[in-house]
């Protein structure tokens, strides 16, 4: 059975702004980084959602 | 009806439905009509109302599943929420009631080759990063508010965002609203969760256009394929993202122009179905089925759609004749729908429970069938032939 193959290039599925991106724009995070990653990757992919979906469903 | 007992209900329809699209035999026929400006009919609303007011669209659907006492329906059929398009600036509908009638369902407006969406030298830039080029390329295009890159940002530009983003968020929260209510209220199943298109129709639904789709497969067929391959995991993850948690009811791909004679047998083989099949099995592979909503006839690819998994998917019979369909898929996959739009519309009641006994008595014998219409019912269906179909079903239809 064969799957669907990753994205070649640019950002992955569900991402418009990658958290390496990101990361490299912030100081040193001294606190909780996984934390800052997953609420970064949440909300970052509503706008990959938002975009997608007006494509597909409007 | 006690909640308990509507609870009850719901629990025979979900275990009826989902035994058909398992391709098994349940107690009955479940009947899962997709309908969309139909339910206004019904309802007493016009297109406008329940396209530009999705409230309106709700209590339609949730009218039509308790009096007619479906199986399943989808929470809004009429999919597209002209509120939504209109606050975004979308300029690709006509809206009822707007650009066109207030009783004639919406319509969309594919734009000239000359001026399609996306240009013949722009899929370099779409292969490369699909999201970015959505964002910065199609949507200006398709949007009256949105500004290009490049140029100076305006108010109606920053508002398209908010008001879009926090108009889908609205939209779809509203969906978990009336799946409960349909539970709770009528003992009825939300048929469907998650959305598909192939990489392919979606090249030509949305950015080239049908017309500039077939110059592409002659002049720059080699980029076809890319843009095809680069949009699969893009489509295939946003699939996923909107499927059912239980993994009970299907993602739906909507089928379009896909098949011959709108693109050839070679053009199906070498692009359309390669870059369509791993998607399908990806889906089947975390526990998914997909609907197969085959609209027009697709007669001419069933041999491809036999080559996946067993069960992976429910094939929905439109134009293509269902017997054939049945004789070829019947034995790896449910089959739903095949009763003719045009005999739900201008036959009838007792032609409506002639063809309906001739699907049954072909088609449904061993299970594995679920009843609708062939096409999504719009506002000519009669409501005596809607119900002849569904009387008729519930009454010869148990096994």
């Amino acid at each position: 059975m064969d799957e669907v193959k990753d994205a070649q290039a640019g950002p992955k599925p569900g991402a418009c702004i990658p958290w390496e991106d990101k990361l490299r724009e912030l100081p040193e995070i001294t606190g909780d980084k996984e934390l800052v990653q997953r609420v970064w990757e949440d909300i970052d992919s509503l706008a990959y959602v938002y975009i997608w979906q007006v494509l597909l469903s409007f | 009806m006690p909640p308990q007992d509507m609870e009850q209900r719901y629990q025979e329809r979900l275990k009826r439905y989902t035994t058909a699209m398992r391709n098994g035999k349940p107690d009955r026929i479940p009947i899962r009509p997709f309908v969309a400006e139909f339910t206004a009919k019904y309802a007493g609303y016009t297109c406008q109302e329940v396209t530009h007011d999705y409230e309106k669209a709700f209590d339609a659907a949730r009218k039509c599943a308790a009096d007619f006492d479906w199986d399943a329906v989808v929470g809004n059929m009429v999919y597209v929420w002209t509120g939504l398009t209109q606050a975004m600036g979308l300029t690709y509908y006509g809206a009822p009631g707007i650009e066109i009638p207030a009783n004639t369902g919406f319509q969309y407006i594919e734009p000239p080759s000359d001026n399609a969406h996306m240009k013949p030298d722009e899929y370099d830039a779409l292969i490369e990063d699909p999201t970015a080029f959505l964002y910065n390329v199609w949507l200006p295009r398709v949007s009256a508010d949105v500004a290009p890159i490049g140029e100076p940002s305006t108010y109606r530009n920053n508002l398209s965002f908010v008001k879009g983003g926090m108009a889908m968020l609205s939209y779809f929260n509203a969906f978990g609203t009336q799946a409960a209510r349909l539970r709770s209220e009528s003992g009825t199943v939300s048929a469907i969760s998650g959305i598909l298109k192939a990489p392919m129709d979606i090249l030509a639904d949305k950015l080239r256009g049908y017309l500039g789709l077939c110059d592409d497969l002659i002049e720059r067929r080699d980029k076809v394929i890319a843009a095809c391959e680069a949009l699969a995991p893009h489509l295939a993850w946003v699939a996923l993202s909107g499927a059912d948690p239980d993994k009970n009811v299907p993602i739906t791909i909507w089928m379009h122009r896909g098949c011959v004679p709108f693109i050839s047998h070679t053009d199906f083989k070498e692009i359309y179905w390669p870059t369509l099949k791993p998607i399908i099995e990806t889906i089947w592979s975390r526990g998914h089925q997909t609907l197969f909503y085959a609209e027009g006839d697709w007669n001419h690819h069933l041999d491809s759609f036999a080559e996946l998994p067993d069960q992976s998917i429910v094939y929905h019979a439109d134009q293509g004749d269902i017997f054939e369909i049945h004789d070829r898929l019947g034995a790896k996959f449910c089959i739903s729908g095949g009763i003719p739009n045009y005999v739900l519309g201008y036959r009838s009641p007792d032609e409506v429970r002639a063809y309906c006994k001739k699907v049954i008595d072909r088609v449904a014998k061993d299970g594995g069938y679920i009843m609708d219409a062939s096409a999504i019912v719009q506002d000519d269906a009669k409501v005596e032939n809607m119900k002849a179909m569904t009387d008729f079903t519930r009454e010869y239809g148990v096994y």
